[in-house]
């Protein structure tokens, strides 16, 4: 039997799923706060995909700047979408936890005067990300690491859940696969935070790295949490060709250029005032307008910083200049890169309060898994790495409280061993020749990208939608062709498969239902914004047959929607 | 274009389990890389293929393996060139550590030696209200050791390690560099102190491999090296290695030119009577075959200028 | 074929044997040599642990004497070969660091305008003399001798201050000579491997180590002999080969040869000449294999 089951339940206050910053944030914060805390992360946490963001992270500190300031920006960004009591949190809360990072040893670039440097990102009237050259998110993660191995925080690395453990409704724990060892252990509890990141692989290409497969949210979502608006994915404007690799948008914050096949900064057209800085989603459909009408190159434009000059380039912007050259064979120093919309973030998730906690007792979310909502329909450069710093923080905190007042549930093994039993059916699946689970993935993404990309209708909705109904058929289907318990990615890929299945209907359901375009969710037959109709947030839950959809009303304080321009 | 690669398999679940090596033939992209080409065999043609990887863009560092018998990301590295003059792309899991399967291996010794050189900042004094002051320049240097992802490629292919596994290795050493360069951190001297002792920096044979392998530009020995000269300026100088040093470049001032009698003197001490007495067979073998450095040992012409350079570089510091 | 000749310390100190017989080897090579007399040591990498920067000054120092010759630079050992490439690698690609390093040789009335090259006997013979006019001078082909080849970790890396990028076939040279000189290259996995000699004096178990496992592996593939282009290998692989043979339970017999050596017993030069006698683990028996009267 090469999958055994752990007869041993393990057993934490606090367990953190996902090892990316805003869970070991979290973890951090937990454990400050008394709880003992582990880590069950699928990669070991420095592999964690924060790693990747490269442009920083948002604090408005400057002279003119003001987190009101800070906050409206967002607000518009998020094409009024976002919850304006959460993001009054994330703006107000982001110099005190910036500080705290900065005080953990990240190495955050300065001026002249030795403070932090800022530099201009997209869709910000100031000035205001703080950034580490091009590799903010790498160096503010393994500066989390440091902590949590300074404090000694168990870590479970490599271990993928596959499933949450709900009693009576309140989350107990989960249930993990040991890739080392090919034994599956029952965790149990008091809480549960999932920061398991993003689910960009759900889409070909995607800038997500391969482990970005949405698990936390579809582990909430079969175990019965809300989440929502799962319709809001972001194109990011500037990804490699073909690998849909990330361009930070610090390239363009530096001052690059987009061009056009003519030569010309097509951006005058669609954003008169911000250029190349305006929001993600309003540059992303510009590109694809000048690609679909004949302006493009060979299906991209071109990102050129030429004239920022070598030192800028080498030293801000010295990471994207390797991957040019590594996997498009470009020297950015030489000639301009093709680029082309490509998806990036998850703006939707397991719906949350400004606490971390879901529409579950027992079970937290922060991050990119999560919705707060503080992105809304569009979510600014330089806040994802906020968002997770901030609401890991105190999600973490939460936790700790809560887990003060409840008691171990005293879980058995069982919930390990039938698990064991769904898996091991899994693996005795097909044989050789038998349907891979990379060919129904490739099909998903590329229905996805076609019918839920970037521009959308609600024929090729419905078509993806059928498509990806289809695929849930097939993957009954899927064979394994790795019989063994040890370290099989073939099983894991299957899982995650499943996982991204899930979740792909969730997203095109919403979007199909969502009449109107804001932000990243652009209708062709619904051009225009509907705040009368469609100001509030999607709701999905888990049945059977498929998502029901529900819907909240949006958090609006301070500002009303306006006509948003760039 | 077709590519061969060559993989070297290891199923620990077999019965008697055996590294093997086994063919495959991809139909690749002009743009595949190595990480390309591995994920196409897995997906398409054999699932049973284990290898890590995630974020195709050299930030992860899961994909460290030797391609063509050196460590390097697979995803950093394109098809197209690890194929270049060669029938067949050889695709091995990284070396110095034990294999979990194919080309996974199990990092924890890396880990561990991470953990043991205390990788978290250790400022001294009150916390201030707002951040640390640095100079940008301070912060920028940093930056090229924070470069690392801790892939493992430096660690699989370090020489010293291969015959000492108590040696640091070189991403263990540059990450304790990035503590001691940091302005901000208190315990550079401790840590200094904790760097000398054997297994740490001065254990370092200056063989370049890292340099060479580090995908990232990390350099570790270059880091190493700048760790010794800091380690000997905080007055950490009686290990044999800074003695070595330290010796090796009086002798240089002094004549312009290495004297390989008196170097090994100044290192042990004329007084270090063991470690004299070891030197005397080696010496006595040499002595018999006439393969013995000038008793009388002599200065370049010019050596003056030689003295100069050194006292200005002396000033300078 | 002129070059001003940078001799290095051990090629007339602990290695007194490399000097003569590459002088001899250059003779037959039909290679003019202008010694460098007034240059100093590049530093060995030990005293750029102290300070690259004096480092890059005492290298630069030399190359500007080349410089005033109008003479590229040959070199006889792996390490300074490596240290000055590294060294012109800096030199030449910075050049305000270039002006401030000129400012310290300005009193000696010297500078370095970044145009000299600098190469191994072992790249010389490969590229500058070539392979079809090196051939008419192996007059006594070793025929039957397995050579294992040894490079020394700084004539292989960094390979982008060596030129390797540019001339990939400088990394099996050495097996081509091999060939040439009608020997056969022995495959083993110490080639590019460090010898140990630099943690000599730190720690000497793992030095010793490493000659027991290198020349062990060499044995291993049926290797006669080992040989390298760099004196320090040499100290460490021969002058340490009994010590690390008792420490390891192996036999001291694996001969080390200079690649001057090589190349002259092929050229027909007498082993005395070549100073084989030298060495520590004698070479008579490999002498005998190939039928060269010692």
């Amino acid at each position: 039997m090469p999958l055994t089951a752990d007869e041993q339940v393990l057993r934490h206050d606090v367990i953190v799923l996902g090892g990316g910053l805003a869970g070991m944030r979290a973890a951090l914060e937990a454990a400050r706060g008394g709880a003992d805390v582990a880590v069950v992360s699928k990669v070991y946490p420095t592999r964690s995909h924060s790693a990747a963001a490269q442009g920083g992270i948002n604090a408005a500190f400057s002279a003119e700047d003001s987190w009101e300031k800070h906050a409206f920006d967002t607000v518009k960004g998020s094409d009024y979408l976002g919850d304006q009591d959460a993001i009054e949190v994330l703006c107000r809360e982001a110099l005190q936890d910036i500080m705290e990072l900065e005080h953990m040893g990240v190495i955050f670039n300065r001026n002249e005067d030795g403070r932090l440097a800022l530099r201009p990102f997209g869709g910000a009237g100031f000035p205001r990300t703080c950034y580490v050259a091009d590799i903010t998110g790498q160096a503010i993660l393994h500066v989390v690491w440091e902590q949590l191995v300074k404090a000694r925080i168990t870590c479970y690395a490599e271990w993928v859940a596959t499933s949450l453990v709900v009693q009576d409704g309140r989350c107990r724990g989960l249930v993990a696969l040991e890739m080392r060892s090919g034994k599956l252990h029952t965790l149990e509890a008091k809480a549960v935070v999932l920061a398991t990141g993003g689910l960009g692989r759900i889409y070909e290409p995607s800038t997500n790295g391969l482990i970005c497969t949405g698990d936390g949210m579809a582990l909430a979502y079969r175990a019965g949490a809300a989440l929502m608006d799962m319709e809001f994915t972001q194109f990011h404007p500037t990804t490699l060709y073909p690998s849909g690799v990330l361009i930070t948008e610090g390239a363009r914050g530096e001052g690059g250029y987009l061009l056009n096949s003519k030569g010309e900064r097509f951006m005058a057209t669609y954003a008169s005032q911000r250029l190349e800085l305006a929001s993600r989603d309003v540059v992303s459909r510009a590109e694809q307008t000048e690609i679909e009408e004949g302006r493009g190159v060979n299906g991209c434009v071109l990102l050129d910083v030429r004239h920022l000059g070598k030192k800028v380039i080498l030293t801000r912007l010295y990471q994207i200049y390797e991957l040019a050259h590594d996997l498009a064979g470009v020297d950015l120093l030489e000639e301009p890169v093709p680029v082309r919309p490509g998806t990036h973030y998850q703006m939707g998730g397991v719906k949350t309060d400004v606490d971390g906690r879901t529409s579950m007792p027992g079970l937290y979310a922060a991050g990119e898994c999560a919705c707060v909502s503080v992105h809304g329909a569009n979510r600014l450069g330089g806040n994802s790495l906020l968002e997770t710093v901030v609401f890991g923080r105190r999600a973490g905190k939460a936790a700790a409280e809560e887990v003060r007042q409840v008691p171990f549930a005293g879980l058995s093994s069982a919930p390990g061993r039938d698990e064991h039993a769904h898996i091991t059916e899994l693996l005795q699946r097909g044989e050789r020749g038998g349907l891979r689970s990379a060919v129904v993935r490739k099909e998903m993404g590329n229905a996805m990208r076609e019918g839920a990309g970037v521009f959308r209708d609600s024929e090729g909705l419905a078509q993806t939608l059928e498509t990806v109904r289809g695929l849930k058929g097939r993957y009954q289907k899927v064979a394994v062709q790795d019989k063994g318990g040890i370290f099989n990615t073939d099983l894991v890929s299957l899982l995650e498969l499943g996982n991204m299945l899930d979740l792909a209907e969730t997203m095109v359901v919403g979007g199909l239902a969502r009449q109107e375009s804001r932000g990243a969710h652009f209708r062709r037959d619904f051009p225009e914004r509907d705040d009368i109709n469609w100001l509030r947030h999607t709701l999905a839950f888990y049945t059977a047959e498929g998502p029901r959809l529900e819907y909240a009303p949006v958090t609006c304080v301070r500002w009303q929607p306006e006509r948003r321009t760039y | 274009m077709q590519a061969h690669l060559r993989v070297r398999r290891f199923d620990p679940e077999e019965p008697a389990p055996q590294p093997r090596y086994q063919d495959y033939t991809v139909e690749a992209e002009d743009y595949f890389t190595v990480l390309d080409a591995l994920i196409k065999i897995r997906e398409e043609e054999d699932g049973t293929l284990a290898v890590r990887c995630s974020c195709r863009s050299s930030v992860c560092g899961s994909c460290a393996m030797r391609i063509n018998g050196h460590a390097t990301l697979a995803c950093k590295t394109k098809l197209t060139d690890a194929s270049k003059g060669r029938d067949v792309v050889l695709v091995e899991p990284m070396g110095n550590m034990p294999v979990v399967k194919d080309l996974v291996t199990d990092l924890q010794s890396f880990w561990d030696k991470v953990w043991a050189v205390e990788p978290f900042l250790q400022p001294q004094g009150p916390v201030p209200e707002q951040e640390y002051l640095a100079s940008n320049e301070s912060m920028v240097h940093l930056t090229g050791v924070m470069n690392c992802i801790m892939c493992g490629a430096c660690v699989s292919d370090c020489t010293v390690l291969a015959v000492d596994p108590n040696f640091l290795a070189p991403a263990a050493l540059a990450k304790a560099y990035r503590f001691v360069a940091d302005p901000r951190d208190g315990a550079s001297k401790e840590r200094l102190r904790a760097l000398s002792q054997y297994g740490g920096i001065w254990d370092c044979t200056r063989c370049l491999e890292c340099v060479q392998v580090c995908p990232k530009d990390v350099a570790p020995m270059d880091r190493i090296m700048t760790l010794r000269d800091k380690a000997m300026q905080a007055g950490y100088t009686s290990t044999y290695g800074a003695r070595h040093t330290i010796a090796f470049s009086e002798l240089l001032k002094e004549s312009g030119r290495l004297d390989e009698l008196r170097l090994p003197v100044m290192t042990f001490g004329i007084f270090n009577l063991p470690r004299m007495l070891s030197l005397v067979p080696v010496g006595l073998r040499a002595l018999v075959r006439g393969k013995m450095p000038p008793i009388f040992h002599r200065a370049i012409p010019g050596v003056e200028h030689i003295r100069r350079s050194f006292r200005s570089a002396e000033a300078k510091r | 074929m002129k070059y001003a000749f940078f001799p290095g310390c051990v090629s007339r100190g602990g290695c007194s044997e490399l000097y003569p017989s590459a002088v001899a080897v250059a003779e037959k090579l039909g290679i003019e040599l202008d010694e460098l007399t007034s240059a100093s040591c590049t530093g060995a990498g030990v005293l750029q642990e102290k300070d690259q920067r004096l480092g890059d000054t005492l290298n630069a120092r030399t190359f500007a004497m080349a410089e005033q010759k109008g003479l590229p630079i040959m070199t006889i050992c792996s390490t300074c070969q490596g240290v000055m490439s590294q060294a012109n690698h800096r030199l030449t690609h910075d050049p305000s660091y270039l002006a401030e390093v000129n400012q310290e040789l300005k009193p000696e009335g010297l500078e370095y305008r970044g145009t000299v090259t600098i190469k191994h006997l072992l790249w010389i013979l490969m590229e500058e003399i070539g392979a079809d006019n090196l051939r008419p001078l192996i007059t006594r082909p070793l025929t039957g001798m397995r050579v294992a080849p040894f490079y020394g970790c700084y004539i292989l890396r960094p390979s982008w201050a060596l030129g390797l990028e540019e001339a990939p076939e400088r990394e099996t040279s050495l097996e081509r000579v091999i060939e040439l000189v009608g020997a056969e290259p022995v495959d083993f996995p110490g080639k590019s491997l460090c010898c140990g000699f630099p943690i000599l004096t730190i720690n000497e178990k793992n030095s010793l180590a490493m000659v027991a496992r290198h020349t062990g592996d060499a044995r291993e593939r049926g290797a006669d002999a080992m040989v390298t282009p760099c004196p320090l290998c040499h100290l460490n692989l021969d002058g340490y080969q009994p010590k690390a043979a008792s420490t390891h339970g192996s036999k001291p017999d694996m001969p080390i040869l200079h690649l001057p050596q090589l190349l002259g017993l092929a050229m027909g030069l007498s082993p005395r000449v070549l100073g084989l006698q030298r060495h520590i683990v004698s070479a008579s028996r490999l002498l005998d294999k190939v039928k060269v009267r010692a």
